[in-house]
């Protein structure tokens, strides 16, 4: 089963998402802080698969250094920044270093959940294809 | 003044002159110095009696203020009084219009003499004329003998008469000293730009005696010199008078940044008599001087002095006047610009506190928002599944309900924040207002103990009292969250004293302040929070954004007040607000700092 994590500085915002993935049958962990969620990322074995972080946190950056940790610890940790309506600088960012995408939280009228979801299982698509190809690099290394 | 004088004859009056000098300069009353002259003068020149007269100049009559020898009475010193105010009638009034000393020999075939006293036979009226030979008294001294003054009598008394004037020029240096420096104490005291104009014309009204005196400011919107504050009978007009620049004298001078000093203005052809402090007939000399900021002109000050029935007397303004004029036009200036900027000053700190308030209230908002969306999202799904259990449905709707709530609150807070600044001041009494709130606030059965000292002998003072009472139940409600298991919270009021006062901007210290002070035995703020504790969204409770703190602080400041945390991590907070007593008149009066 496919792990995530959500990492939220807001109770309510944690929960929301926390259930709407579950519902899609991920296995969810949840992350009150930065430095909670980098600790998550670095003692979690195999690594998760999925990270949904807030971009502003403790700081405006701390997405991007939720990203930097995901990557060390695992390269195809595919990772979905949560941002507020318009202010998408910082996860443009996070995308040109790596991220799979953003996730705006209050688009007027479209259902995020239903997005984040969608964003999700893509993210976990490129995840699988980019493990496959790993695998057949060193399938294709081992046979030399 | 301990002077014998019986026993001197004319070859020591060098020794006179010299101790009298003395005396002029020595900062006694002038009125002694005064008294003294008149008497040396009757003394020495073997008169039977003597007065001094001083020029009313507000009048411009002859008043006589001093007298000496035999034969006075209250309605003697009357009489002289009236006899001077014919033109050209009695010697003393020849020479207050003249200026130059007149010795009658024989006073009967005296052209000008008018008789009051029976045993007159020759008389000596000295003039007291100033640097700007202008007259401002005579000494007049009498003798029942013919030809009883000689020339050194006339040497001496001049010698005197200088002396006279020099302690008058003195005296007057001195009071307009002591009104300039109170003048500029006063500004000092004064970030209330609304209280600055009348307060200056009345210091200069009453002690330099500017009578019908006027300020016009430049009205920032209009560009046009709007009157600000008034003496005389235009006080009626004070926020409808106003000039274009260019326009009349007083436009005059706010065009070209010059002072004005003319007799007869009305004949100057600049006038046109918009706003006049006296009827056309009255005004006999008109002064104004520009008041300049650092980049821009600010206003006008002017004064303007009643034509003087008497063809003698002066009544322009002398150079020295407008010297003090425009001391004062800078004094005013200075406090003028102070005071802007420290509005501008507490509108930037505000603005500031307004960007952050901005940003984080949308996060906030935005985060409830997406919740929500979220329990919509997952009543949707249970709907979509056609397998919904009751309670699922119901718990999720509890949750949008309390996502919702939050969101009141957050709005509610954010109103509160922004009306914080807007107060409608009314007077007070702040212990009422203690009370008040303590009554509609603490609650009944509390584990915390509530202790009052209030000092019931406070002044009133200008509050907003819904807006006052919401900071004292802020402050009460904190106090009673950081002790939830019980403990103390002492409400005490008092006269702020110079410690507290500490706590003001120096512009703000002169006056008198109302100190109200919560102490709790709480934890109390640590050192290192302090500075942090009335900025927006600093908060250790969990409820709201954490703007409580900071709503109290903009109501404080929108009181001209201050508020301070001085208590002991461990031992508990100590809150004081310093809230200022100058409560003006029971008028309402709206103060609104936002824009």
């Amino acid at each position: 089963m496919c792990k995530i994590l959500v990492i939220d500085d807001e109770e309510a915002v944690r929960s929301a998402v926390k259930r709407r993935l579950e519902r899609d049958n991920y296995e969810v962990d949840t992350a009150e802080t930065q430095a909670e969620g980098i600790e998550a990322i670095n003692t979690h074995n195999p690594p998760y698969d999925v990270v949904v972080t807030d971009m502003v946190m403790e700081s405006p950056t701390s997405g991007l250094e939720v990203l930097q940790t995901a990557l060390a610890s695992d390269i195809f940790t595919e990772l979905i920044v949560l941002t507020a309506y318009g202010n998408v600088g910082n996860a443009v960012e996070c995308m040109k270093r790596g991220a799979f995408d953003y996730v705006e939280k209050n688009i007027p009228g479209v259902d995020v959940f239903e997005l984040l979801s969608l964003k999700v299982q893509q993210a976990l698509e490129r995840r699988k294809v980019s493990l496959a190809t790993l695998r057949r690099i060193e399938h294709f290394t081992n046979k030399k | 003044m301990g002077f014998n004088l019986s026993n001197i004859d004319l070859g020591n009056e060098s020794a006179f002159v010299v101790e009298i000098g003395r005396l002029a300069i020595s900062g006694r009353p002038v009125a002694d110095t005064l008294q003294n002259i008149l008497e040396k003068c009757v003394n020495v020149c073997s008169a039977v009696r003597g007065f001094l007269a001083i020029v009313d100049h507000d009048r411009g009559e002859l008043d006589v203020r001093y007298t000496c020898g035999e034969g006075w009475s209250e309605e003697k010193r009357l009489g002289r009084l009236k006899v001077s105010e014919e033109t050209g009638g009695g010697i003393t009034s020849h020479v207050a219009a003249t200026g130059i000393i007149y010795n009658a020999p024989d006073v009967t075939i005296d052209p000008y003499y008018i008789r009051s006293f029976d045993d007159v036979k020759s008389e000596l009226a000295v003039p007291l004329v100033d640097g700007d030979q202008r007259t401002r008294g005579v000494i007049n001294i009498q003798s029942v003998k013919h030809s009883n003054f000689t020339s050194d009598h006339e040497r001496f008394v001049l010698a005197l008469a200088r002396l006279a004037v020099m302690a008058m020029v003195l005296a007057d240096h001195r009071s307009r000293e002591t009104a300039l420096v109170q003048i500029g104490k006063e500004l000092n005291g004064f970030t209330d730009i609304s209280a600055i104009p009348q307060k200056v014309l009345d210091v200069a009204a009453e002690a330099l005696s500017f009578e019908d005196c006027s300020l016009f400011l430049v009205d920032r919107t209009t560009g046009k010199l709007v009157l600000k504050a008034s003496r005389g009978p235009l006080k009626e007009m004070i926020g409808k008078a106003a000039y274009e620049l260019g326009e009349g004298l007083t436009g005059w001078i706010a065009q070209n940044k010059q002072s004005i000093r003319v007799i007869n203005p009305s004949s100057d052809s600049r006038w046109r008599g918009l706003h006049q402090e006296l009827p056309n007939v009255e005004d006999g000399a008109f002064m104004g001087v520009p008041i300049v900021g650092r980049n821009d002109l600010l206003g006008v000050l002017r004064v303007q002095r009643r034509k003087s029935p008497y063809n003698w007397f002066r009544n322009d303004f002398t150079e020295d006047e407008e010297r003090i004029l425009s001391t004062i036009a800078g004094q005013l200036a200075v406090a003028l610009e102070n005071a802007r900027l420290v509005d501008q000053l507490v509108k930037t700190e505000r603005l500031a506190a307004w960007g952050e308030m901005s940003a984080r209230s949308a996060h906030m908002i935005g985060n409830r928002v997406f919740a929500i969306k979220g329990d919509v999202n997952e009543i949707e799904f249970l709907l979509n599944s056609g397998d919904v259990e009751p309670q699922d449905a119901w718990g999720l709707l509890e949750s949008i309900k309390k996502g919702i709530f939050l969101l009141e609150e957050i709005l509610n807070e954010f109103r509160e924040f922004v009306k914080a600044t807007q107060v409608e001041l009314v007077e007070a009494d702040i212990n009422l207002l203690v009370k008040e709130t303590i009554a509609e606030t603490f609650p009944k059965r509390s584990a915390t103990k509530l202790r009052l000292d209030l000092d019931e002998s406070l002044p009133h003072i200008c509050a907003d009292t819904t807006k006052l009472k919401r900071c004292f139940s802020e402050l009460l409600e904190n106090a009673l969250s950081f002790q939830p298991e019980g403990g103390e919270v002492v409400v005490s009021t008092s006269i702020a004293d110079s410690r507290s006062k500490k706590w003001l901007k120096p512009s703000q210290r002169s006056g008198k302040y109302v100190a109200v002070r919560f102490a709790d035995t709480g934890p109390g703020v640590k050192s290192e929070n302090k500075p942090k504790i009335f900025n927006p969204f600093y908060t250790s409770r969990a409820k709201g954004m954490g703007l409580g703190l900071s709503i109290v602080k903009g109501i404080v400041d929108a009181h001209n007040g201050t508020i301070y945390e001085s208590g002991k991590a461990g031992v508990g907070a100590i809150f004081t607000l310093l809230l200022p007593c100058k409560c003006e008149a029971p008028r309402r009066k709206r103060v609104n700092t936002e824009e």
